[in-house]
């Protein structure tokens, strides 16, 4: 057995497809140390997958053209699910909540098992191409990403929200466990204002970036402009609740029409629409 | 006659209470936002900067909608800018509508506060003095807990007040002024700046370059000469890097030497050159022999005709094929003063005959090699730093407007039903859980502060 990072890598897809079956065993069975066990797994996922991207890094540097495995779409979707465990565990860990483990770690899972089994998706550590040989590719790949990753927590608060709110007003089993509407909706409007705020300073660095490549900070190239509508969305959802007093179901339901913006602007542009930013769907 | 006592008509909105109303809304501003995001997505769906032949072939049916809304540049056409002229208005319109407000919050003195809303608030805690001065070692607990007080007279007591973060009410402004600074960074570089183009040819110099906009030529003010050009590949086979040596001439004498790779441009006096693309063009050298024995080699690069003037000959390279049956050909266009136009292949390697009029000519191809042209971008963008400055602050706006509150903490200190009390009470308008921590902080070192007290 070869301990190299795709080793790690693949074991941690296991590992986060675990924790979140046992995040849902959990939710459904209410056993604390069933919990425990899910928040343990998600730990040590996290560490596995850590390690995974350090030895991909320092892999990289061995074949003589290193570079921050933050390059195409294998590697942003693998930073995609870092970044998902570490804000939920952060959640978790001020909350003191597990359910909302069920409906934040299957994004990872999911993000890890496409990047994994998708013959679409070429997982090899591939040299970097002019435009890509830059500082600013790390600044721009991180803070899209945390932006990206909180958007997918607040979704899976929204699913969690209206769930809740649908059901009666003291309900039994299952839904009862989950957080008092309460507790979602601040949750939700803490993750959507990080979010944003890294949203707008991933558009930012990747305009500073675009203008040193390129000579132009915005040139309505449709992966700018996605970003755009998406920051759009989530403007609208902020100024709703600021302005009108929005608050719950319909920011809810924000949150998630929000996250179906940035799954377009992350797969959608790449997959259906042509443009400068190609590199990811190599 | 009177007319009967009415009370006295709502007095009619004028028009321009009515538009100024419509201009405040924010659900004019949803609006805006939600048309700018759907005409975006049909920008990005219907590919855009083609010729009109192009959408004639692929959208038939919608090519006189193409026309009329210019489609092909929507993001540049008339409707879509006034869409964000609209935007920038309503903008202004909000904030300066919302003004009276944050006015108010800002002035309101929170020292003229009747001490019974203290024990109404969420955040609050009361300690019963004993002995005298109690009152005065509480205000001292206070103040070296929670930092510098302002007291007032009030009640029959003293009010202390710690206040933070009053002025976070203006990040508000701050925040959407940024955008608006973000659009006129944009609108200095559109006026006062250019975008162009510019293919130099290894070895040669340009003094001006191409404006994208309309293709007329620029003049730099300075020259710049491609001394090399150099494309690389990893063993993969794909690109590693493109590189021009470029030097720039200023008044005769070279004053910068510099490799652009893409991510590395150069700038020169507020003119920065982007590595963009690059062409391989052939150079061809050719030898004719004329009847009379007279011969001349000449080098014919791509694009370019070359003269021999003597005999009233131009050559100009058409095509190229580096291998045909194991040597280079290439094809000319010849032109001299008493035959036709022609175009011979010369295969390296094998003297051709030319009959033109009544002379006689032998050519030959000498030598075919690739020659490189660097294509760069050139651009110059006096509003890029105010485009830069609108994004800082729109960062530091969204941090403050976000997470930096208006923190009030008022210790008042007085008699209440024959005893002496402290009561402590805190409120702000953000991030209530941190707050609330750090209040309990306070009542604890409170707590013990008191206790040391004799």
């Amino acid at each position: 057995m070869n301990l190299d990072s795709s080793f790690f890598l693949s074991l941690t897809t296991f590992v986060y497809l675990g924790a979140a079956v046992i995040y849902l065993f959990h939710w459904i069975f209410r056993v604390r140390q069933v919990g425990v066990v899910a928040s343990l797994a998600a730990l040590g996922g996290l560490l596995l997958q850590t390690a995974g991207i350090g030895l991909r890094w320092v892999e990289s540097y061995q074949r003589g053209y290193g570079h921050a495995p933050l390059s195409n779409l294998y590697e942003s979707l693998v930073f995609f699910a870092w970044v998902v465990i570490l804000v939920y565990l952060v959640v978790e860990r001020r909350t003191k909540n597990r359910v909302i483990g069920a409906f934040a770690t299957p994004f990872a899972a999911l993000a890890m098992a496409y990047a994994s089994f998708s013959p679409q998706v070429e997982d090899a550590i591939q040299p970097l191409v002019p435009a890509l040989k830059s500082n600013w590719l790390i600044a721009h790949v991180v803070t899209c990403f945390l932006g990206y990753a909180a958007f997918a927590v607040a979704c899976g608060l929204g699913i969690m929200y209206l769930i809740r709110y649908f059901s009666d007003e003291n309900p039994a089993g299952l839904v009862g466990t989950l957080p008092p509407l309460r507790t979602l909706d601040a949750l939700m409007y803490q993750t959507l204002t990080f979010g944003f705020v890294w949203l707008s300073l991933g558009i930012i660095t990747g305009a500073v970036w675009a203008n040193e490549a390129w000579g132009s900070y915005w040139t309505w190239d449709p992966k700018e402009t996605w970003s755009l509508i998406t920051w759009f969305v989530y403007a609208v959802a902020l100024h709703a609740r600021f302005v009108r007093g929005w608050t719950g179901p319909r920011i809810a339901v924000l949150a998630i029409v929000g996250f179906a913006a940035v799954i377009f602007t992350y797969f959608g542009v790449n997959f259906l629409l042509s443009g400068l930013h190609s590199y990811g769907a190599q | 006659m009177e007319s009967p006592t009415q009370p006295p008509p709502e007095p009619a909105k004028s028009l321009f209470d009515r538009i100024y109303d419509l201009f405040s809304s924010l659900r004019l501003a949803i609006f805006l936002l939600i048309a700018l995001a759907v005409a975006s997505i049909i920008g990005t769906l219907l590919p855009q900067g083609k010729d009109l032949a192009f959408y004639g072939e692929h959208f038939p049916r919608l090519l006189s909608l193409i026309r009329v809304l210019d489609l092909g540049d929507m993001y540049h056409s008339w409707w879509f800018l006034a869409l964000m002229g609209l935007f920038a208005l309503n903008l202004v319109t909000c904030t300066i509508r919302r003004l009276p407000v944050t006015l108010r919050l800002y002035r309101r003195d929170s020292l003229a506060l009747d001490p019974d809303r203290l024990a109404r608030m969420s955040l609050r805690h009361s300690w019963v003095l004993h002995g005298n001065p109690g009152g005065e070692r509480a205000a001292a607990c206070f103040r070296e807990r929670a930092g510098r007080t302002r007291t007032a007279e009030i009640g029959g007591g003293t009010l202390h007040l710690v206040e933070h973060g009053r002025w976070t009410y203006w990040a508000l402004y701050g925040l959407h002024a940024s955008i608006l600074v973000i659009f006129l960074g944009a609108l200095v570089g559109w006026i006062w700046g250019f975008h162009g183009d510019l293919l130099l040819m290894e070895g040669d110099t340009a003094d001006s370059i191409t404006n994208r906009r309309g293709g007329a030529p620029i003049p730099l003010g300075f020259q710049v000469r491609c001394d090399d050009f150099d494309v690389s590949f990893y063993e993969t086979g794909a690109p590693k890097e493109y590189r021009s040596d470029l030097t720039v001439i200023d008044g005769g004498r070279e004053v910068l030497h510099r490799s652009v790779v893409v991510n590395r441009p150069l700038t020169y006096k507020g003119i920065t050159f982007y590595q963009a693309n690059y062409q391989a063009a052939p150079e061809a050298a050719v030898r004719i022999e004329a009847a009379d024995g007279a011969t001349k080699t000449l080098v014919v690069p791509a694009y370019q005709t070359v003269t021999w003037p003597e005999k009233g000959i131009s050559l100009r390279l058409i095509q190229y094929m580096p291998n045909v049956h194991g040597g280079a050909a290439v094809r000319l266009l010849w032109a001299d003063r008493d035959g036709p136009l022609q175009g011979p292949w010369l295969i390296k390697g094998r003297p051709t005959p030319l009959t033109s009029g009544d002379k006689e000519f032998s050519l030959s191809l000498i030598d075919l090699r690739q020659r490189f042209m660097t294509g760069l971008s050139v651009k110059k963008d006096p509003g890029v730093w105010i485009v830069w400055l609108g994004c800082t602050g729109l960062i530091l706006g969204f941090v403050v407007v976000f997470w930096v509150g208006h923190r009030r903490l008022w210790l008042w200190v007085g008699p209440r039903d024959g005893k002496t009390v402290a009561v402590l009470a805190g409120q702000t308008n953000k991030n209530k859980t941190a707050f609330e921590d750090d209040f309990h902080r306070i009542v604890k070192a409170m707590d013990r502060c008191l206790e040391a007290t004799p």
